[in-house]
Parts: C-alpha cells; sequence; structure tokens
C-alpha cells in the first residue's frame, strides 16, 4: 500500500470523539442516539465487519429525566445467583447509588444482544456531571444534538429579569397563596 | 462466515497490463494434448487433432503446442500460462465440437481463472473521483474552533416551530441590536 493510500485508510477509519448533553434527556430515547454513533451507523462506510464505531462522551447524566412516573415504577433487575439472590431496584434508587447506571444500560439494551456491544461499551465514557478529564475532552470534535429542549427554571432566571417581566396585575398585600 | 473459510480464493476482475488495450499479448504459452490411439475415450480428441490441430498452432505462432500419446489412459488438456498458472482439463469422451470450444477457451483465458470467486463483476482503481468519504467531509467549519459543549451545536435545533413562533422570531432580528445568537427560542 502506498504511502498516500494508507493516509486515506487513516482518514477514513478515524475515530471521532463525540459529547453527548443527558440535561434533561430521556436516556431510552437518547440511548437509540448514542448507540448510533458508538457502532458507526451514521458513517456511509459502516459494515458489521468494520471497525468503524465512534467514541462517545455523556456529561450531565444526573439530569436525565424519565417520563411520568417511571422513577418510581421501573425496576432494575438483578439476580446474584444464589437462592433468593433476586433483587428489583426502582429506578431512583439506581440512580441515587449511581447517576451513570441508567444511561449505561439504556444504550447497552439498545443494541441488539451480540457479545460485539461489550466491546462497543467500552467506548462509551458517561459522567455525572459537566467536569470531564482534560485528556478525555480534549479529543471532542462533534456535540451529538440533544431529542428534547431543555426548558430554563425559574429559579435559573436571573432574579433581575424577572422582576421586569410585564405583568398584568399584582397579588394584594394581604393575598395568601395556598 | 467469512470470505477467509471459503475453498476458492476471491479476485477481482484484472487484465495484465491492460492487455488488449493497444496490443494483445496472448497469455496461453504451452498447451499439451495428452490422448490414447486407440482408446474411445481419446475419440474427440484425436479429430481435434487430425482436423484443427495444424490449422490451430498456424495461427497462434506464439503458442507451444505438445502431443503426447500414451496407452489407455484418459485425454487430457493442459495449459500453461505467462503469469505460471496450470490448468488441467479432462476432455473424456467430449466430442469434437466441445474441445474445440474448451481449446478457444485456455487460449483466450488469461491464467486459471475458473479457480478463483470474482468479488465483484466489475472493478476500477480509481473509484471514487472526490476521494473516499472521512469523517471530517461535509463537516461545520465552525466547529474546528468552538468550546465544545455548547448548546449551539449541542441543542435540538429540528423541534416543529409555530406561525406566531416564527413571526415574533422574524420581528426580532429585524431589530437593529440584536445579535442572532441571543435571540429566544420558545420552550
Amino acid at each position: 500500500m502506498s504511502a498516500a493510500k494508507r493516509v486515506q485508510q487513516w482518514a477514513t477509519f478515524a475515530r471521532t470523539w463525540h459529547v453527548f448533553d443527558c440535561k434533561w434527556q430521556d436516556p431510552y430515547e437518547s440511548a437509540h442516539v448514542i448507540k448510533k454513533y458508538l457502532m458507526g451507523l451514521h458513517k456511509p462506510i459502516y459494515h458489521p465487519m468494520n471497525d468503524c464505531g465512534d467514541v462517545v462522551v455523556c456529561i450531565n447524566s444526573k439530569d436525565i429525566a424519565l417520563r411520568g412516573n417511571e422513577w418510581r415504577k421501573r425496576a432494575y433487575f438483578h439476580h446474584t445467583g444464589y437462592p433468593g439472590g433476586a433483587s428489583w431496584t426502582l429506578a431512583w434508587e439506581l440512580h441515587n447509588k449511581d447517576p451513570t447506571m441508567i444511561i449505561k444500560k439504556a444504550v447497552y439494551r439498545s443494541m441488539t444482544g451480540n457479545l460485539q456491544r461489550r466491546h462497543t461499551m467500552q467506548r462509551l465514557f458517561i459522567y455525572p456531571e459537566d467536569k470531564v478529564p482534560e485528556d478525555v475532552m480534549q479529543n471532542v470534535t462533534n456535540q451529538i444534538r440533544q431529542i428534547r429542549l431543555v426548558p430554563t427554571r425559574l429559579d435559573h432566571i436571573p432574579e433581575e429579569e424577572v422582576k421586569n417581566f410585564p405583568k398584568i396585575m399584582d397579588y394584594p398585600e394581604d393575598y395568601v397563596l395556598k | 462466515m467469512s470470505a477467509k473459510n471459503l475453498f476458492l480464493p476471491a479476485a477481482f476482475v484484472r487484465a495484465p497490463l491492460q492487455n488488449g488495450v493497444g496490443r494483445y499479448v496472448c497469455q496461453l504459452q504451452r498447451i499439451t494434448f495428452k490422448f490414447c490411439k486407440s482408446h474411445g475415450g481419446s475419440r474427440g480428441l484425436r479429430d481435434f487433432i487430425e482436423q484443427n490441430l495444424v490449422e490451430f498452432a498456424k495461427e497462434n505462432p506464439g503458442v507451444v503446442v505438445y502431443m503426447k500419446p500414451r496407452r489407455h489412459r484418459s485425454p487430457v488438456i493442459v495449459g500453461e500460462y505467462l503469469n505460471g498458472d496450470r490448468v488441467w482439463m479432462s476432455v473424456h469422451n467430449k466430442t469434437h465440437d466441445e474441445i474445440t470450444k474448451w481449446v478457444e477457451v485456455m487460449r483466450t483465458q488469461q491464467g486459471d481463472v475458473s479457480s478463483s470467486r470474482l468479488r465483484k463483476y466489475q472493478y476500477t482503481d480509481h473509484p471514487s473521483i472526490q476521494g473516499p468519504w472521512t469523517p471530517f467531509t461535509f463537516k461545520i467549519p465552525e466547529l474546528n474552533t468552538a468550546q465544545l459543549p455548547d448548546p449551539k451545536f449541542g441543542a435540538n435545533n429540528r423541534l416543529p416551530q409555530s406561525a406566531t413562533e416564527e413571526l415574533r422570531l422574524m420581528f426580532e432580528k429585524q431589530k437593529l441590536n440584536v445579535k442572532e445568537e441571543e435571540l429566544k427560542v420558545a420552550e
């Protein structure tokens, strides 16, 4: 292989690092987006037998948003292998123990069950907050678009702006808020 | 199953040194006819030798023709090619016409073609003029200097917008001192 062709090969199969902000995102919906980048499905050169998957760095995984009452109702099953070793952990319990676990399991589950996904998962980095080690962040060259719009919370808007927002009426002094 | 496990080696269609473009070099170097003078299985090959062989040798001066009579053994044609391939073919009980056709195949083919599996029926040295795809093709140039993560590149920009919202944004953009990035999109 000539030098030019070798460089062409490196360029085509270069791994890209993507960052994905999990803030206010449904982990089960975004898992299907992250999966595409991890497996390289978004590339025109994709083939199940070539190694063209990318690296995805997930940040803010503690700020994920589950639908409806899923925090209370969704259970994660584990069995130790011993009799009576089954345990069901609710989503909110699991999230309190490890805020990266829900998104990790969601991505793992979104890939069809072959052994390759163990290796594909090695390319997924999840961080509970937006603090990412420098040696990871310096590789990132692309950002994956979120699925949902991140709303701004009222207590995050500066007080000045809230005060100056046009109002129809003011509550009377002696009004008791329920 | 991967292609390594198949019996036939995989190959592409190819012409050695663009054979046939400008000049043609016959790839067949030697051809050997082995036959029996008395056995019925060699009848077709004997007919070929009587009727066509001299003409064949005259028409193809680049091909060395050997004949090897051998008693009570089945007839065989062996061709040797410029690239070192050797093709062995049994012509037992083949008729004169069939042998004429097979000799023509041996003369015109370029090596042991039938022992390889064609991966594709077409081949080109230059599959693409603009070059193969890389992760950097069609990339937004702004990403080169962007400080990631940035909501400008991370936020969903394909959400459906109401007509009211679009009108409001058009109105806001008309204002002189408003930068496009600072525009508040409705949530």
